[in-house]
């Protein structure tokens, strides 16, 4: 038993620094971005020791129970223990309570929060195989998504003929985009980009949507507020 | 004439397309329309063809004639000839399924080794975007098949009538027509690429499936057979464990092997029509001009969705649960232990196929789907992690203190464990919104769902397999090869896979053919590992194939083992015991002085319990 | 260790009984069909119902249905009676009322071609849900039938009657599954 606990918690140990220091993530370029990640990150710290319990339970009695040969001898008739079933139940429940509220009700709850309030509205049209924005405001579209830092934007998505999915990998959102319906997703970028300089920053469709699916993108760029302006306002002139 | 039933299926299956397609041609013409549109045909020629298939290879002999007051014919081929034809023996049906299903299994590996050699790097490899989108669609509906049927058609038939003490299932013929559904599936599926393949995944969402090459009517038509399919063999395992069982085996006296057959057959029974429904609606804006899916028609794409994984999600139950049965009687038995918490896993089983109903929408979080239905769809979802944690429970406190026998079955069933919980953590990643939003349609997904399926219930068949090869054949494979072939697949698989996460988080979404250049380093490295995994199941083929062939007798109970099959001779007699056993007490009682399962009372008495002999082989009733 | 075999619990049923279960958990299997066919009408038609429906054939064809299954049930206690000539009877009476039925379904075809069409939305759901209905009558007919000519060659009596028992059984469920679905296109508002 002792063993077993000391395995746990090396196991836990290091699977916990694992977790926290390798970040799995290029870091993220919008502010639900961050609230993915983060979420991402607390149930991985949450999953290791469940992990390792497992891991060393089962590592510890292939080691120590196995027989060389046939077994001459049957083990220990239990048949049940009523004590750790229900410390088992308890646990399991309560991790699956700990997951249920958080990331997950908390960490939904403050996405649709984010939603009340935006300070422009993007719509982008999904069609095979390419993604076209429009800028309600100001009256024009492109074929690029070029959005400034710190605005929070709602990004209403359609599509013209299958179903396409709307994803910019920097910043985690995703929606799809279904012919006939508007769906949306909203998203406050907090760090300039652009595509050149990181693959991240492109809407990559992610539902099938026939043999142009995979090369279905199209470039983001996240610019200051100025430089944003400055861009619409020369689109504005060239439509 | 050992091909003869098949020949004739062939056949009557031919006359039949022609004689449905000139019908189907007449029809279009009294309605007005152009005779020739090669779907619509192909739909009604297929429908006659299935039942000319059917009736040729044995369902008018042995069944139909009676309907007509005609006397059925009767009479068993001997040896490998039965497999070639419409036998009603369960276990001739297991080893059709099992064989018929591995090698489905080989084909979509080959599909997956090739698509792991198109992504080795960015741009074009070996093959064009649309063959390689009409690859990974085939390889993932092949796949889906075996992992839906392979244990429960294959083990489950040729298991569950021995396990309870039953001479055969409830409805011998019915069973025997489940499993004759199963070739045209196959054939359909391979003939695909002759109407243009289909590019739509597994998944088939429309409109994208109403609108792509003709090679979708094709999978639709094959999909609702196979789901007829699990329909039937669903409803016959539920009759058999509700009215078949040997006198004194209880409920609670089940081998757990047969209830977690028994829940999921609850699941195929029911959801498989959902999924019927959903394809159906599809085949019917192909074919018949309805216009569910057309949204400028107040058709609406999201409603397919709701159907298809109304029916998908529970289907990974009825994939996982036989699953957890043969991983628990393998780590029981191996374990010489009782099966710790036994009504804990009974209760948790049916707890997982009444939620499962409950959980579709966690497919739907990016969908576009109302957003209040995001919450309770979450919670339902995580909860599945309490009854599926049971089953991990129940694994670990039976090989606590036992005498672990570590032979090929009992390393593959403890290579599930650790597989599936990896494979049922990074579940709730995807179940817990945030985190999906960011995740769905990724690699992440990808490397989630083998790591269940393959890593989870493919190691189990293979557990399975390895255990009741010698009650299957008689023989006994090579543990040598056995054991070279877990290590093998255990660590080629884990490489493969694990790095999948990783690319998921990096922006490597789904069904791609061709991805950001970055990623390249990654791609490759997975398809090395993945040509190293599929070369490990040759070396499986070898080991069965030559132990099949001229291994070594492996008496009728190798293992030691307690439950029923093990009281007979192996491979077990048409009647499968020589009288009928007497079931007298719990299956898994290692270590309980004076103990037994069962008796089955018979010329030389073999016993219900056979343990501790130094000659580990009871008493054969070889004829 | 004697075992005293009366001594055990017994579960095996027999071959009528396990028939009977057999068919009930078909029904229950198809009852999962008809629901997703239900709940696809709500969900992309909502209550919506056109104005050209023609009510009168629609509880015609009801009426017609309903009393099918009267007759049926009256060829089953017949035949369990050994009245074999009413069992006959009735039966032929239940293929009649189907095959009315029927026609009543393929007039009902006729004026929906022209007033919502397949490729309407609400035509979609009404041309498969009453398309698949009828092909469930059209094989209860088939089934019938078969019975009936088996009927006449002698084939079932008071105490053999599993054939006849399925098929009435296997036709009242269309009917019931009918009895959810003419609300369902005809009543809801
Ligand atoms: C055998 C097949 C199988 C099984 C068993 C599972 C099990 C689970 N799956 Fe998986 N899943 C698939 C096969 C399977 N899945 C497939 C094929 C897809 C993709 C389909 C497609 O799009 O093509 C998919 C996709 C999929 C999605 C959608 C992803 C997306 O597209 O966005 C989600 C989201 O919720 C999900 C969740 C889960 C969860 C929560 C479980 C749970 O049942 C897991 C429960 C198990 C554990 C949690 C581990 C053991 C438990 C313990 C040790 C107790 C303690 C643990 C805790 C308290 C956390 N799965
Ligand atoms: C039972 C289920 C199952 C199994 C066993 C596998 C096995 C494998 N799968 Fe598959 N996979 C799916 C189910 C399965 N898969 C599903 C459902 C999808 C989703 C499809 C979709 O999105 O619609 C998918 C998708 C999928 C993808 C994603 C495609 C994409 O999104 O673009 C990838 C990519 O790497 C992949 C790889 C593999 C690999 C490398 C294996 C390996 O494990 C294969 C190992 C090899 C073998 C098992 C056979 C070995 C054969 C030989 C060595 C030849 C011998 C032959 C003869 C003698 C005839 N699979
Ligand atoms: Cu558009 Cu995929
Ligand atoms: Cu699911």
């Amino acid at each position: 038993m002792l063993v077993v606990a000391l395995l746990w918690a090396a196991l836990t140990f290091v699977g916990e620094v694992l977790a926290v220091r390798l970040t799995p993530f290029r870091p993220a370029a919008a502010e639900e971005g961050d609230l993915i990640d983060s979420a991402f990150r607390s149930l991985t710290i949450l999953s290791v020791p469940v992990l390792a319990f497992v891991l060393a339970v089962l590592a510890y009695s292939v080691l120590r129970f196995r027989v060389p040969g046939d077994p001459t001898q049957d083990g220990p008739a239990i048949r049940t223990h009523r004590p750790t079933v229900t410390t088992w139940l308890l646990v399991t429940t309560g991790l699956t309570v700990a997951v249920i509220i958080f990331p997950g009700t908390t960490g939904l709850l403050e996405l649709h929060d984010r939603a009340r309030h935006v300070d422009m509205v993007v719509q982008v049209q999904a069609q095979r195989y390419a993604w076209k924005t429009t800028y309600p405001e100001y009256g024009f579209s492109t074929w690029e998504l070029v959005l400034p830092v710190g605005r929070r934007v709602r990004v209403e998505v359609t599509s013209t003929d299958v179903i396409h999915s709307f994803w910019v990998p920097a910043f985690r959102m995703k929606v799809d985009a279904v012919p006939g319906l508007v769906t949306t997703t909203v998203v406050t970028p907090s760090k300039a980009g652009s595509f050149q300089d990181d693959p991240d920053f492109r809407i990559q469709c992610t539902e099938l949507c026939g043999v142009g699916h995979s090369v279905m993108r199209a470039p983001v760029r996240v610019v200051e507020l100025s430089e944003f302006e400055a861009w619409v306002a020369q689109q504005s002139r060239s439509q | 004439m050992a091909f003869a039933p098949l020949l004739r299926g062939i056949g009557f299956g031919a006359v039949g397309f022609l004689l449905g397609s000139g019908l189907g041609a007449i029809v279009r013409v009294t309605m007005g329309l152009d005779p020739w549109s090669a779907e619509a045909l192909v739909v009604v020629g297929y429908i006659f063809g299935l039942v000319g298939w059917l009736l040729g290879v044995g369902v008018w002999g042995t069944w139909a004639r009676e309907w007509f007051g005609l006397a059925a014919r009767r009479g068993e081929a001997q040896g490998w000839r039965r497999y070639l034809r419409f036998s009603t023996d369960h276990k001739v049906i297991g080893v059709q399924y099992l064989v018929t299903f591995l090698v489905v299994m080989l084909l979509g590996g080959v599909l997956a080794v090739l698509m792991r050699a198109e992504l080795m790097a960015p741009g074009k490899t070996i093959m064009t975007l649309n063959t390689y989108n009409n690859a990974m669609s085939l390889h993932g509906i092949l796949m889906v098949a075996v992992a839906v049927a392979a244990i429960i058609g294959g083990l489950g038939n040729f298991l569950v009538p021995l396990l309870i003490g039953a001479e055969d299932v409830a409805f011998p013929r019915l069973n025997a027509l489940s499993f004759w559904v199963i070739p045209p599936v196959a054939v359909l599926l391979l003939l695909t690429p002759l109407m243009g393949g289909f590019d739509s995944g597994w998944t088939a969402y429309p409109p994208l499936s109403v609108i792509n090459a003709q090679g979708q009517t094709l999978y639709l038509l094959a999909f609702i057979t196979f789901g007829f399919s699990s329909i039937l063999g669903g409803l016959n395992f539920i009759a058999t464990v509700i009215a078949m069982r040997a006198p004194g085996m209880t409920w609670s006296r089940l081998p757990i092997f047969v209830w977690s057959i028994f829940a999921a057959s609850l699941i195929s029974l029911t959801a498989t029509q959902f999924v019927a429904f959903a394809l159906l609606s599809v085949l019917l804006d192909r074919v018949a001009g309805t216009s569910f899916y057309d949204a400028t028609q107040g058709g609406n794409a999201l409603l397919y969705e709701h159907l298809f994984w109304f029916y998908s999600h529970p289907a990974v139950y009825i994939m996982i649960l036989p699953a957890f049965g043969v991983a628990l009687e393998v780590l029981a038995h191996f374990s010489r232990k009782p099966l710790f918490a036994y009504k804990w896993v009974v209760g948790a089983f049916m707890a997982v196929v009444g939620l499962s109903f409950l959980v579709w929408a966690h497919h739907l979080f990016t969908s576009g789907m109302s957003d209040f239905l995001h919450l309770p769809f979450m919670v339902t979802t995580e909860l599945i992690s309490i009854p599926t944690g049971i089953v991990f429970l129940s694994s670990l406190g039976t090989i606590w203190l036992g005498r672990l026998w570590l032979t090929t079955p009992m390393l593959f069933a403890l290579g599930f464990l650790f597989n599936f919980l990896i494979g049922g953590i990074t579940g709730i990643f995807l179940a817990d919104v945030p985190t999906d939003l960011h995740l769905q349609d990724t690699y992440f997904v990808v490397a989630h769902f083998h790591y269940t399926i393959v890593g989870g219930e493919v190691f189990a068949l293979l557990a399975g397999v390895y255990y009741w090869f010698p009650k299957l054949t008689g023989r006994m494979y090579s543990e040598r090869l056995g054991k070279l072939h877990f290590w093998w697949v255990l660590l080629a698989y884990n490489v493969t896979f694990i790095p999948m996460f990783w690319a998921g988080l990096h922006g490597m979404n789904r069904r791609v053919a061709d991805y950001s250049p970055e990623l390249g380093g990654i791609n490759l490295f997975i398809s090395i590992a993945a040509f190293v995994l599929a070369a490990s199941f040759l070396l499986m083929l070898v080991n069965l194939a030559r132990a099949w062939v001229r291994g070594p007798a492996a008496g009728a109970n190798p293992w030691k083992a307690r439950t029923l099959e093990w009281q007979t001779s192996s491979p077990p007699p048409a009647e499968n015991f020589p009288a009928e056993p007497q079931v007298v007490g719990a299956p898994y009682d290692y270590g309980v002085p004076g103990s037994r399962h069962a008796v089955v009372a018979a010329k030389g008495a073999s016993e219900g319990e056979e343990k501790r002999d130094g000659d580990a082989a009871p008493r054969n009733q070889e004829d | 260790m004697a075992v005293q075999p009366e001594a055990l619990a017994r579960h095996r049923l027999s071959r009528m009984a396990l028939n009977r279960m057999g068919l009930w958990l078909f029904l229950l299997s198809e009852t999962f069909f008809f629901a997703a066919l239900i709940s696809s009408r709500y969900y992309l038609q909502g209550l919506a119902r056109p104005e050209t429906l023609n009510q009168a054939l629609g509880l015609g064809i009801t009426m017609v249905l309903l009393l099918s299954s009267l007759s049926a049930y009256r060829a089953e206690t017949c035949i369990a009676h050994g009245d074999r000539k009413g069992f006959q009877q009735n039966l032929l009476a239940t293929i009649a009322l189907g095959l009315l039925f029927v026609v009543g379904v393929a007039m009902e075809w006729r004026e929906a071609f022209v007033h919502f069409p397949p490729n309407t939305g609400f035509g979609s759901i009404f041309f498969t849900m009453t398309g698949i209905h009828a092909f469930h009558v059209l094989s209860g007919l088939l089934v019938l039938t078969l019975v009936y000519m088996l009927g006449r060659r002698g084939h079932f009596s008071a105490g053999s009657s599993w054939g006849v028992e399925g098929a009435v059984k296997y036709w009242h469920f269309v009917d019931v599954a009918w009895v959810f679905i003419y609300p369902t296109l005809y009543l809801v508002t």
